[in-house]
Parts: structure tokens; sequence; C-alpha cells
């Protein structure tokens, strides 16, 4: 956890950097989300490329509900955590894209995404001590637990012999 | 020179990438956007020069001055700029084959005149951008378009290379850590003089999957765990020559009395000849000569 952010002490959280946090940690993955649809369309990527359209948006309500928490506690209270503190916490890495990945490996990126974020928040909840934050971080970590659900429901429906495995289509040295 | 807080989404171009997804570019140029924020000069009062090949595409994908030059030429040209504006900051990239390859013979005499700038290689060990050929990093034995039985050769240490020639600031990242990634690149940004760091930037789709940033995950070290203080030029060597067996993460080597730039020379130069004589007296002073 301590290589995703710097210069945050959790044991000193404050409610009004937790929810700081939480909401840039939801618009670190909008934004990856929407680059990697990008990404996908620029190579005619398409299933996957909706599908990361379709966490772009999921990604941009929970932001959107958090930073409604936070203004209705905080109002518009100066914001010590920026952006640049954090990495790739509920954001899937760029190496997890691939050229005309299926559906059902859009899904996995997803699900090793909300998975991450599980843990973050898990190894958070060990250092903080303050009631309030304890609170949000085990509701946010409980989200991340039902996303998981939401996407194994998905992957459950795509089934696993899906066509579009990027090996088929994948440009080879000649002499392999 | 100014320096105001900036976040990384200033750094950030409307130019939407075109690599190939996954590539480890798509990375680097992030951590780079995060440097620039923490140094905090503003995009017009920085020059990003690069060659050719998709990561000398990293340029245009900044909001810095660009300029896309010729393969193998960065580095001359990004000198010409240093010198002819030393108050911008100037940042250089390419690939191995831009600066190992075609534009080998430039690196050496760039360390010797010591130009501050920094220059990043998103070592691939292939030609990505001409689809798959061998480059000068390349692995011996590795088999790819131009070595269909296995490359015969021996690899660049890019390492050695630029460690041997006298360069002040010599280091190594992966996308892998981008925390760790980020920090060197700002380091090497702030060294006063020729900066190095070999970026180990995987190619998803020429690379090999023990290259991927996955692979990376598990097998770099970083120098800090091991106690290696950078400081020590011979250890530095040491650490270096183990390059496409070991992969070692963070600073090998800086100078900790850097010399003077070679800006700051050309300055001393003309400012001594420029008391002696008035300024449209000082070509004829080597004319003299
Ligand atoms: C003078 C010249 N010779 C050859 C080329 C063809 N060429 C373009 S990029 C490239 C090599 C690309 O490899 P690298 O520099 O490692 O960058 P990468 O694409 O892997 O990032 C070559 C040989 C060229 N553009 N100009
Ligand atoms: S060919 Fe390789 S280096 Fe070039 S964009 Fe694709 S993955 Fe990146």
């Amino acid at each position: 956890m301590t290589t995703k952010v710097s210069g945050l002490d959790f044991s000193k959280l404050t409610l009004l950097d937790a929810l700081d946090l939480a909401v840039l940690i939801e618009e670190e993955a909008m934004d990856r989300y929407r680059e990697l649809a990008e990404q996908l369309e620029v190579h005619n990527t398409h299933a996957a490329a909706k599908f990361f359209r379709f966490m772009e948006r999921n990604e941009a309500k929970h932001r959107e509900a958090l930073l409604t928490q936070r203004t209705a506690r905080f109002a518009d209270a100066p914001r010590h955590v920026r952006r640049e503190m954090i990495f790739d916490i509920e954001a899937p890495e760029y190496d997890e894209a691939r050229t005309f990945m299926s559906l059902r490996a859009a899904l996995e990126v997803s699900m090793r995404s909300e998975t991450k974020a599980r843990e973050f928040f898990e190894s958070a909840l060990a250092q903080i001590s303050d009631s309030e934050v304890r609170t949000l971080f085990a509701e946010l970590r409980d989200e991340e637990i039902e996303h998981q659900g939401l996407v194994q429901k998905e992957l459950d429906k795509v089934g696993s012999g899906a066509p579009g495995d990027p090996e088929d289509y994948a440009d080879e040295p000649v002499s392999h | 020179m100014t320096t105001v807080q900036l976040t990384s989404k200033d750094f950030k171009s409307n130019l939407k990438p075109i690599w190939c997804p996954g590539c480890g570019d798509f990375g680097v140029v992030q951590g780079i956007y995060r440097a620039l924020a923490s140094i905090g000069r503003p995009p017009h009062e920085i020059a990003f020069v690069s060659g050719i090949g998709c990561s000398s595409r990293i340029p245009g994908y900044t909001t810095a001055y660009g300029f896309n030059t010729v393969h193998g030429r960065a580095l001359p040209i990004a000198q010409g700029i240093k010198l002819a504006n030393p108050e911008l900051l100037v940042l250089v990239a390419g690939g191995d084959g831009d600066g190992f390859s075609i534009g080998g013979g430039h690196v050496p005499h760039a360390i010797r005149r010591n130009p501050d700038l920094t220059y990043l290689v998103m070592d691939n060990q292939i030609y990505g951008l001409t689809k798959g050929q061998l480059s000068p990093t390349s692995a011996c034995g590795l088999k790819t378009v131009t070595s269909p039985h296995g490359a015969i050769e021996h690899p660049v240490n890019p390492l050695l290379y630029v460690l041997s020639y006298g360069a002040g600031f010599v280091a190594q990242a992966t996308p892998a850590d981008m925390a760790g990634m980020t920090a060197i690149i700002e380091e090497a940004i702030r060294y006063p003089g020729f900066s190095f760091v070999n970026v180990q930037s995987p190619c998803v789709t020429y690379g090999e999957d023990h290259q991927q940033v996955k692979a990376h995950r598990t097998a770099m070290k970083t120098l800090a765990s091991m106690g290696h203080d950078p400081s020590d030029r011979m250890r530095a060597f040491e650490l270096a020559s183990h390059y496409g067996e070991q992969l070692y993460t963070g600073v090998f080597y800086r100078n900790p009395n850097p010399p003077p730039t070679y800006g700051a020379l050309v300055k001393e130069r003309q400012a001594a000849l420029a008391g002696g004589l008035p300024r449209e007296r000082i070509l004829e002073s080597f004319i003299q000569r």
C-alpha cells in the first residue's frame, strides 16, 4: 500500500482527507477506464472498449456521490490530498489492455482492479484509528466486494470460451 | 524561471496516444507528467526533444514544446536548444534503437560536454515502430524478423555505456513501479548536468514475456533496498554490468560533486571574451588566432 500512496500517514488520516482521497481514487479509476476505452476504440476492440466506457460511467457516479458527501460535510474546505499522491489504487494498470482483447478479458481486468481496491481499503483499515474514517473505509471496502460480485455475474454470463483471444491475432516474429 | 503549483493534467496534451494498448510507454508518460508537476516549471519553459520510434512520440503527448526530430539525432538538437536558450528545461526521449544504434555516436559527445539535460531511453530491446527488428539491446539468441535464427551479437549495455563516458547521473526504472520510476525521473531532471535514465518500457507487441511489466514486478530489485551508495562509481559499474540478467532499479551513480555544465563553461568563456572586447569584435578574436 505504501507504494500506492505517498505523503499520507494513515494513522492520522482525518475524515476530510479520507473523503478527498476516496474521491481521487474514483477519479483516477474513471480517467483510466476512459483512456483504456479510447485506446481500444482506436484499435477496433469494441466489446472491451464498450465495457470500459461502462466502467468509466460507474466510477464517475461513485466519484460524484463521494464528492457530494464531502461537500455536505466540509463545504469548500481546502484539499490537502492531491492526485499526484496516488498510484493505480482502483485504476487498472496500463499494461492490462491489449489490442483485440475479449469482453471476458476486459471483465477480468475490472475484477483485478476491484480486488486490489478492496485489498487497499483492507490494509488501510489496519492502520486507521479515527472511528469516522474507519466507517467510511469499511463502507468503501464493502462496495468493492459488491462490485466484485457484479463483475463475477457478468463473467458467468460471458462464459469461458469467449472469442477474440488476443493471442489469435497477435503479431508474431516470423521465426516463431 | 518560474516555479508554480502544477498538476499532472497540466502536462497532458490533447493528442491521443496511438501506441498499442498495454505498451509500457503509457506508464512512462504518466510518470513524466507527475515528475514535471513536482518540478513545477510550466510547460512553456520546457523543451522536449525526441528521435524517431514509438517512444519518440512521448513529447507529443505532453504540453511542453516538442520536437520529434530525426532518427538518432535527438541529442545534438537538444544540445543546440539548450545552448541557444539556457533557461529552458530540456528533456530528451527515444528508444534503444534511436539512442544506441543509429544515435549511439552522439551519446559520448553529449556526455563529455555535460549539458544540463535529461535523456530518457525507453529500452524495450526491440525496434517497435518498424515492427520488431533486432535492436542494439536485444539479447543474444533473440529471434526476430531480422534474426530468424537468433541474434549472434551480444547486446550493448546502456548503463555501462553512459557510465564509462562519465555521465554524472545514471539510473534505471520500470513502469512496473510507477512511484519509483516517477521519483527517479524527477531526480534525474533535478541533477545539474547530463542525466540518463534507462527506462525498461516493455513492448507488448514484439517483446518477450519475461520483458513485460508483470514480469518486471517480480524480477525488479531496487538498488536502495540493497544499500547501494550512488556516489560509489566503481560499485555502480559492477551493478550495471548485470544489465540483461538482473533488473536493478534506482540510481546507479550520482556524482556528488557535479562538474560545471557546458552551458556554464560557454557563458564563462563568452564573459571572458566580451570582458576584453566589444561584443561585435568577439568573432575577430577567433580569426586572429
Ligand atoms: C535514418 C532513418 N533510418 C531508419 C529509420 C526507420 N526507423 C524508424 S524508428 C526505427 C527504430 C525504432 O526503434 P527504437 O528506436 O528502439 O524505438 P521504439 O519504436 O522501440 O520505441 C527505425 C529503424 C528512420 N526513420 N530513419
Ligand atoms: S510496437 Fe511495441 S513499442 Fe511500439 S507502441 Fe506497440 S507495444 Fe509500444
